[in-house]
């Protein structure tokens, strides 16, 4: 079974050499200028420096850019500039909703990927990059001539139609496709007990891909026309395969023995019944699921609330968006730190959703005392409780991953995340267009569109606080396996 | 597997099936390029005909 050459060997050792001390010494200079930047730069070990890892964690910039030109510019440009009529919007935006479930599937394809190479994550990345970028290639033109803009008015609508469907599938078949396999690379990189500091960086990444781009795109598209939209949705393009490019270079190891070693490939289905089998697997999907649906049902209907409820002006309702993502960044923080300290990641959620109960019954609470005081320090507490939770849930699903099932794993916690984030958002504002259209007959206050979701949102909350009691009853146990006990 | 040189190339130093492989990421890249000039191509020339 060796495939290495004896002579290779010897090189490889030599380049290990000075690599190492070239390393070292720049590990030590940047572990010693960020720390005192960042909360994350304990994840800077001897073997993948605090560089790398922030190299690496740039795919989640991608993915956020991408997930605010879907849910976010695209959204409002396609209804207000091109208009096109908002259901229509509403089914192509949710499209890449439909390769959520396959993320269990991609996780799994790429743990047992064959290759002559030894590779395993960085082909689906690779490809995961490609659809993300041809689906915004595309997309531009398909948006325009499903608006029906110059000549295209009396193209055969099937075209506009399929072509827009087509790129919205592209560019959410690959976001979903670099995630997961992009956050398996990075557990296989790095040793268990940095796990909570990977996933603090990874969640920081987001968010910061997420604002950074919805200010920029927001800017750019404010004097709009269809030749700045054109360059808008190619640059972000552009801006993915670089990213990703500059993130996944060099990152995984090519494995002669492992692409010389023969393994009888499981099957799929076998797979899952494994997965499913590890103690507290499934109520920790559970818990996934009904926790991200809880927290993420307010985000269409927060800003309406503020405005039309407690009479906020503009310029404070989008302060709400900044107040909610700072209280997460201090979620992430407050996680990575008890977390990579030894406390258990189960717990930390379960006290996120508390918070997140909290929360949303005040915010409920300040429609009756009209106090938008009250609302602002919901929401803050509202993004701290889904930052712990969020922060919580994905340590716990990486710790504990099998070390040959990490992508199925992650897989299927991207698959119970985003599409229960996905069907949140849709039955967010399914329920206040349905109480908006009681409100507007003169039915009732102005809160009565917006109770509803908050209400649901707390019943999920309860009911995830519910489902996770057997899992924290078990940590009493001395022979609790690791994702109870923690460090 | 490979002990002898005989199947490495050369300037890389991998293997004959290494080297295919990352001929085959060129060439899977090569093709889905392709497709998408082709379809954004077509919708340009839909929306705003040259030529024409």
């Amino acid at each position: 079974m060796e495939c290495v050459s004896p002579v290779a060997r010897r090189h490889a050792t030599l380049g290990q050499w000075s690599m190492s001390r070239i390393r070292r010494f720049s590990v030590n200079k940047i572990a010693g200028m960020g720390t005192r930047f960042l909360p994350f730069a304990d994840v800077a070990s001897e073997n993948v420096p605090l560089s790398r890892l922030l190299r690496l964690s740039m795919f989640q910039v991608t993915v956020g850019m991408a997930l605010v030109l879907l849910v976010g510019t695209l959204n409002r440009v396609m209804i207000v500039e091109l208009k096109v009529s908002a259901t229509l919007v509403g089914v192509m935006i949710s499209l890449p909703l439909v390769f959520a479930p396959l993320r269990m599937l991609i996780g799994f394809k790429s743990d047992t990927h064959r290759s002559a190479l030894g590779l395993r994550r960085v082909p689906y990345i690779i490809k995961g990059t490609m659809l993300q970028f041809g689906g915004f290639a595309v997309m531009p033109f398909a948006l325009l001539v499903l608006s029906g803009y110059g000549e295209s008015y009396d193209a055969p609508i099937w075209l506009g139609h399929g072509s827009a469907a087509l790129a919205f599938l592209l560019v959410g078949a690959g976001l979903h496709m670099v995630q997961t396999v992009g956050l398996a690379l990075a557990t296989d990189l790095v040793p268990e007990e940095d796990h909570p500091n990977v996933v603090g960086l990874m969640y920081v990444m987001l968010l910061v891909g997420m604002i950074v781009s919805a200010v920029v795109f927001g800017k750019l598209l404010d004097n709009y026309s269809p030749g700045r939209l054109i360059q808008c949705i190619q640059g972000a393009a552009v801006i993915t395969i670089v990213l990703n490019g500059i993130a996944l270079w060099k990152q995984e190891a090519m494995d002669r023995v492992r692409a010389c070693t023969v393994v009888k490939q499981p099957k799929f289905g076998e797979s899952i019944a494994k997965l499913m089998q590890g103690n507290g697997t499934i109520r920790l999907l559970v818990l996934i699921g009904l926790g991200t649906a809880g927290f993420g049902m307010s985000d269409v209907v927060l800003e309406p609330y503020g405005g039309q409820v407690l009479a906020m002006t503009v310029g404070e309702t989008t302060w709400l968006t900044a107040i909610m993502a700072g209280g997460g960044l201090f979620g992430f923080a407050l996680a990575s730190y008890t977390l990579s300290r030894g406390a258990s990641p189960v717990r930390l959620a379960t006290f996120g959703v508390i918070c997140g109960v909290v929360a949303f019954l005040s915010i409920i609470w300040s429609a009756h005392l009209l106090a938008a005081g009250l609302f602002m320090v919901a929401v803050l507490l509202a993004g701290f409780g889904g930052g712990l939770f969020s922060h919580g849930t994905l340590t716990a699903t990486m710790r504990s991953a099998p070390r040959d099932q990490i992508g199925l794993s992650l897989g299927a916690w991207g698959a119970v995340q985003a599409t229960s984030a996905g069907l949140a958002v849709v039955i967010g504002g399914i329920i206040r267009d349905v109480f908006n259209g009681a409100s507007a007959a003169g039915l009732s206050a102005a809160s009565l569109p917006y109770v509803p979701v908050f209400a649901l949102e707390v019943a999920l909350l309860l009911a995830a606080l519910i489902a996770v009691l057997p899992l924290l009853k078990e940590k009493t146990r001395p022979d609790a396996p690791e994702i109870y006990a923690g460090e | 597997m490979s002990d002898n040189d005989l199947d490495k190339v050369w300037p890389t130093g991998l293997t004959l099936k290494e080297a295919e492989e990352v001929h085959s990421y060129l060439i899977d890249g090569t093709r889905v390029f392709g497709v998408i000039a082709l379809l954004a191509h077509i919708l340009v020339a839909v929306s705003t005909p040259w030529l024409g």
